[in-house]
Order: structure tokens, then C-alpha cells, then sequence
């Protein structure tokens, strides 16, 4: 969740969230085996190419990732954020800001 | 029941010796495992501050979703700002939980997400300044039901 636009060297909010079980490897099926662990390990958000924000996530972070954040609005730009997920898949989306 | 000088003086020691007992060394020993903790961690020193806040709800129905919110304050220029922020829940099975990644100018130094906690514990962040500095916070959280991990 991004604002459509904003004021110049305002300050807004970013809200990202993905759906993703998140799966801690620590945990064993009904044959006692050990269920590999898939979880997202990097988001990364870009603005205008440069990275502004990174999170490196662990097995402790909650299923279905909820981050939020603020950034400073410094120009029109794209704002790309990407998950990257056990295995190296990405997931990304994209949200053009403009800054008036 | 009268007031007299054994009464005074027997109950003032028992009251002291309650108080010394029960607070400083559970209060010295809380301090010390966080710091031991992190000292382990990244064999660097460091600093309680109130620069640093991590808030955390102090009590949680579930420990699969705890939601923690930590703020830094910091100009976020390029002389002064936070590079980075870590936080460990030492009770987990694996305690990194998570790193946060800030630049100058652009990033605000404040972020909110949601955590598992397997156990009620201290969760502890630790900031990294540009100046090479590191802060650190902590947060008691005690969990109703523990999130498994």
C-alpha cells in the first residue's frame, strides 16, 4: 500500500505484505520427517533503481510477511519491491510515485 | 498490634532483605544475559539507549504473530544515521529474527513488522550507527501460547 502522490520531501508510508507459509524447516510431518524449510529471506525495495530499504528475514518473522515502513518522497520515480524466496524465485511489484 | 522498636527494626530488615533479594540481583542478572548475549553474538560492546525503542505488547494472546515496531531517531543524513538493525529473540530455537537495511536521505529509521516467539522472553534489537556505534533495546514479551518454529 503506497500513496498515489506526494508532496515533495514529504515523508510517506509504504505497507507491504505477501502471502507466504513461511515454512521454518524445524517443523516434522506425521512420518517424522523433516519438512524443508521455504521462506522468504530478502525484501528489497528500490526507488527510482537505488535501493532505499532491504530486510533480511529468519525463520522468526510471522507467515505472510507484513512490513511497513517510511520513506522520504524526493522524485517522481518507480518504487520496486521485491521478495525473494528459499531457492532464489523472486516476487515483485511495481508502483510508480508522483511527487508534486 | 503495637508499633515497637523490634517490631520496627526486625520488620525494616526483613523488608530490606526481601527487596535486595527479590529485585538487584534478578534485575543485575536480566542485564547481564542480554548483554553476555550479545557479546556472544558480535563480540562488540554495546550501549543501552533510549535512541533506540523497540515496542513490543508486553503480554500476546499467540506467539505466531507478534507485532513489533522499532523506531530509531537519527537525522538520516549522511554524516549521522542508522545503517542497520538487528533483532534476536535469544529463547527461539533459531534467534535471529530479522536485519533491517536503512540509507540516508531516502529511508525513514522506523519499521513495523510481525514475529513468532516460541517461548515469553526478552527480544532484543541492536542498531547500528554510522559512527560505528551500537545501540541496543530490549522488550519483555510474554506470549500466552508459544509459535512454533
Amino acid at each position: 500500500m503506497v500513496p498515489g502522490s506526494v508532496a515533495k520531501n514529504d515523508v510517506f508510508t509504504v505497507k507491504a505484505i505477501i502471502q507466504h507459509q513461511m515454512e521454518t524447516g524445524l517443523r516434522t510431518d506425521s512420518t517424522g520427517k523433516t519438512i524443508p524449510r521455504k521462506i522468504i529471506n530478502q525484501f528489497v525495495c528500490r526507488y527510482g533503481g537505488l535501493e532505499v530499504f532491504r530486510a533480511d528475514l529468519h525463520e522468526a518473522v510471522s507467515a505472510n510477511p507484513f512490513l511497513e515502513f517510511n520513506l522520504r518522497a524526493t522524485e517522481n520515480g518507480r518504487l520496486e519491491f521485491s521478495w525473494r524466496e528459499d531457492g532464489g524465485a523472486t516476487y515483485s511489484l511495481f508502483h510508480d510515485i508522483v511527487v508534486t | 498490634m503495637s508499633l515497637t522498636r523490634r517490631h520496627m527494626l526486625t520488620s525494616t530488615i526483613g523488608t530490606v532483605a526481601c527487596a535486595v533479594a527479590l529485585l538487584t540481583p534478578k534485575r543485575a542478572r536480566g542485564a547481564d544475559e542480554v548483554e553476555d548475549f550479545l557479546w556472544r553474538l558480535t563480540g562488540r560492546k554495546a550501549t543501552p539507549s533510549n535512541r533506540l525503542r523497540l515496542v513490543m505488547p508486553a503480554e500476546f494472546p499467540t506467539g505466531y504473530t507478534v507485532p513489533m515496531s522499532i523506531t530509531v531517531d537519527s537525522p538520516m543524513t549522511e554524516a549521522d544515521h542508522v545503517k542497520s538493525v538487528r533483532v534476536f529473540a535469544p529463547k527461539n530455537p533459531l534467534v535471529e529474527v530479522v536485519q533491517f537495511h536503512f540509507v540516508p536521505g531516502r529511508s525513514l529509521s522506523s519499521v513495523s513488522t510481525r514475529v513468532r516467539l516460541a517461548a515469553p522472553q526478552h527480544v532484543v534489537a541492536l542498531a547500528e550507527m554510522s559512527d560505528g556505534s551500537l545501540l541496543m533495546a530490549k522488550a519483555w514479551v510474554a506470549v500466552a501460547t508459544n509459535g512454533c518454529l
